[in-house]
């Protein structure tokens, strides 16, 4: 489908015609933070931002999520199961790497024999239309491993800002869906998309070579007793601030709390950074310090993911980065690694 | 929720009892060996499982048979009372009270007080968990 | 005037060589502007990475109880009254630390410049005299110290170290004596009802992360009593009862030890007004039993004793 051309002044009217038939979730100002929230109103959309300070996971993998209730109350136990997803929602806005982190996510949820109905309800009722990067923040990393500043992984509709209006193009049939109802915009013409071209161009070349990651699965592999993990955690307070704000991090504990009588069982987000996250019953912690943890983190967004899925578990959205009460940089460890010759691997 | 403290305070509950005095029967006891033991997680606790109020008594000052259990209660419950008033939760939902053993009239007259005082505040609602809820 | 981060580094590596310490703990330059990062070393010939500016804004004193070594540590005010409850409550011995104090202008509070800048990113930054001179895209401001210095630092009364083993730089002027909780008694002065809604607001923010606990020197138990599941005092989900309660207790459990050094403040990526509620405790544990956290070494942590003339007006 040809691309088209929304003018910014008619990006309101856009908005309004999804509100009418879907929720719509966008980049909202809260407080001198962009956050994402759902739209009452298309005035409350922030589309000028660089990214919003939490990912969009939420939007598809709550952070606290009711997964059955249990009444005990009559004679009968009473289980009931929480409700799906049915409502259609529309994630209007979000930066490619967000968009690209979808897709790992259906990779875990989705990518086996395992498939979790709560989170895939959820996407299967969500159209992404996500916005292009044309000015990558000073941490972003997304070229670096496997995504980019206009990349169209795991989005249904792409916008590019070209400054007076914006550039539409269409992804996905879930995408076009989308626009059958817009007929008032009309097609882009040659200079929208070489002035797209031009922005993705420049946006690239900001990113070339921000970090290292050739072999790192190969090379992490080889690294188990490497000495290079016991300074490495040293100033990591054991926070949950990286693992909750990345886009792609997944983990979560299943907890039931409630009385004998009533009660609910929850799905959490946990965080491997915890301390606690491995412990076991008996009293056992296989991961007693920061050490394992941080080597744990590593291994699994970038060897164990890549092992799983094919890719690394990380899209390069930098928030870790950027939100890390200690600046514990991942781009300079993982630049550690790939640069050092004794990391070979096997 | 009433934590009473097994010396003084749960002991002057039994002489009330004994002495059929009358007091409101809404008070659900848990005995403690001392007020000292009243951890203020067990005040916040009790809130957020739905008590409307809660009232802690121990001995009077200097006569704690512990000895001085009650003296570091007293400063845990100034601090717990007010960062409660503090945060927006009503005042009179968490009360204190010194009552001996022989001080059956004044337990019976404390738990009508705080029964009272607490009934006209309503039931407790801000500390009162609602379903889970999602994050958007 | 003394070069601060020259005298640290020289001060280190002198400990170092001479093995009175096996590690110093300190900052070198972030990898983002306006940021710099704890570090930690072992190395004499390392220790030209050391620097100090007003980006230091971690509680260093957090990692004594974990280190195993000697350990010499850069130390502000507040983290000297830190290291002092540390011992107090006898998380360490005092022959293992060697307090290396700073006296303190304070620290830059980066979220009040990420306001001043609405949302546009920092490229470059230099730290001036009295100014901070910043620059990105299509941007140069020079943004006033004084102006975007982190609350606590404005009401800091102990900038000058309390406790140490060497002072580096000269000591600063303190704050002056006027009403150093104008803030607290601020907020108290609101309706119940407007400062529940403020509390509301401001929990749902919160992301259950934790970095605020774990920024805080005094926040040490091996098993938070957010992770105690039995009993289980309070959930884990995101509903405000539950964060709002984990703020709470929190704020009770580092009453009487808190300095208000910020750190928990810094550390919380949602902007959560982290020390409502830690700084209304510190007002009342000065006004109800005359202590303040971590000035001395001979006083007894408040919540461990009492007084025959403690405010009992509170009960029946």
């Amino acid at each position: 489908m040809t691309p088209l051309r929304v003018p910014k002044q008619q990006v309101a009217g856009l908005l309004t015609a999804l509100l009418d038939q879907y929720q719509v979730i966008a980049p909202v100002e809260e407080e001198g933070l962009v956050t994402f929230g759902r739209l009452g109103s298309p005035e409350e959309a922030v589309l000028d931002y660089r990214n919003a300070r939490v990912s969009p996971k939420g939007l598809l993998f709550p952070q606290a999520e009711v997964l059955l209730t249990y009444n005990l109350a009559s004679e009968r136990a009473e289980l009931q199961e929480a409700p799906q997803q049915q409502e259609r929602q529309v994630v209007f806005g979000i930066r490619p790497c967000d968009a690209r982190s979808f897709v790992l996510l259906d990779r875990v949820f989705e990518g086996n024999a395992w498939h979790d109905g709560y989170y895939l309800s959820r996407r299967r009722n969500t159209t992404v239309v996500a916005l292009a990067c044309p000015r990558p923040g000073l941490a972003c990393f997304c070229a670096s491993v496997g995504g980019g500043p206009f990349s169209t992984e795991g989005s249904d509709l792409l916008l590019t800002d070209l400054g007076q209006e914006y550039l539409l193009e269409v992804v996905t049939d879930k995408g076009a869906a989308l626009t059958e109802a817009w007929s008032e915009y009309g097609e882009a013409g040659e200079d929208s998309l070489r002035r797209k071209a031009e922005l993705q161009q420049g946006a690239e070349a900001a990113l070339a070579g921000r970090v290292e990651i050739d072999g790192i699965d190969r090379r992490l592999k080889g690294m188990w007793d490497d000495v290079f993990w016991e300074r490495l955690h040293e100033k990591c307070l054991g926070c949950g601030v990286c693992t909750y704000l990345c886009p792609t991090c997944h983990c979560f504990d299943i907890v039931d709390e409630g009385s004998d009588r009533q009660g609910q069982r929850l799905r959490l987000w946990d965080s491997c950074m915890f301390p606690l996250f491995t412990r076991q019953a008996s009293g056992h912690n296989p991961r007693p310090t920061g050490k394992e943890r941080w080597r744990q983190r590593l291994m699994h967004k970038f060897c164990y993911s890549v092992d799983s899925y094919g890719e690394v578990g990380c899209v390069g959205c930098g928030r870790c980065v950027v939100n890390c009460p200690v600046n514990l940089d991942l781009r300079h460890v993982l630049n550690e690694i790939c640069s050092d010759r004794t990391h070979q691997g096997t | 929720m009433a934590f009473l403290c097994h010396w003084c305070s749960y002991a002057g509950a039994d002489l009330a009892g004994t002495s059929r005095l009358q007091y409101p029967p809404n008070t659900r006891t848990i005995r403690v060996p001392c007020s000292g033991r009243v951890d203020p997680l067990f005040i916040i606790r009790s809130l957020l499982h739905g008590a409307d109020g809660v009232l802690v008594a121990g001995c009077h000052p200097g006569d704690c048979h512990y000895l001085e259990g009650n003296y570091l209660a007293r400063r845990r419950f100034a601090l717990l009372k007010s960062i409660l008033e503090y945060v927006g939760v009503e005042e009179g939902r968490v009360q204190f009270a010194w009552v001996s053993a022989a001080e059956a009239g004044k337990f019976a007259q404390v738990i009508a007080e705080v029964t009272e005082s607490v009934r006209a505040l309503g039931p407790g609602q801000r500390l009162i968990k609602s379903k889970a809820k999602e994050t958007l | 005037m003394t070069d601060v981060a020259q005298a640290i580094r020289d001060t280190a590596r002198r400990l170092l060589a001479d093995g009175r310490v096996d590690v110093v703990i300190g900052f070198e330059a972030g990898t983002l502007p306006l940021r710099s990062s704890p570090c930690f070393v072992r190395d004499a010939g390392d220790t030209d990475r050391l620097v100090w500016n007003m980006t230091c804004e971690n509680n260093l004193a957090r990692y004594l109880p974990r280190v195993e070594e000697k350990a010499g540590i850069v130390a502000k005010g507040c983290d000297a009254r830190s290291i002092v409850g540390l011992l107090t409550e006898g998380r360490l011995e005092r022959e293992r630390v060697y307090v290396i104090g700073v006296p303190c202008q304070g620290i830059l509070d980066r979220r009040s410049i990420e306001r001043r800048l609405a949302g546009k990113e920092i490229v470059q930054a230099q730290e001036g005299e009295t100014e901070v001179l910043v620059r990105g895209e299509g941007f140069e401001v020079a943004l006033s110290k004084e102006e975007h210095l982190h609350a606590s630092c404005r009401a800091c009364r102990s900038r000058n170290p309390v406790i140490y083993d060497t002072l580096v730089g000269d000591p600063v002027a303190e704050g002056d004596g006027a009403d150093e909780y104008a803030d607290v008694r601020e907020f108290e002065a609101k309706p119940a009802a407007e400062r529940w809604a403020y509390f509301l607001a401001q929990t749902s923010r919160c992301i259950r992360c934790y970095a605020c606990r774990n920024a805080c020197p005094l926040c040490y138990c091996r098993t938070c009593f957010t992770d105690v599941t039995q009993p289980q005092w309070l959930g884990r989900t995101t509903d405000p009862t539950d964060t709002l309660v984990f703020h709470i207790a929190r704020a009770l459990h580092v009453a009487g030890r808190c300095v208000d050094c910020g750190a928990c403040d810094r550390a919380c990526p949602l902007g959560v007004d982290v020390r409502k509620l830690t700084r209304k405790m510190e007002k009342d544990v000065e006004k109800f039993f005359h202590h303040k956290a971590g000035m001395s070494l001979d006083e007894p942590l408040p919540l461990a004793t009492y007084s025959l003339d403690d405010p009992e007006d509170f009960v029946q």
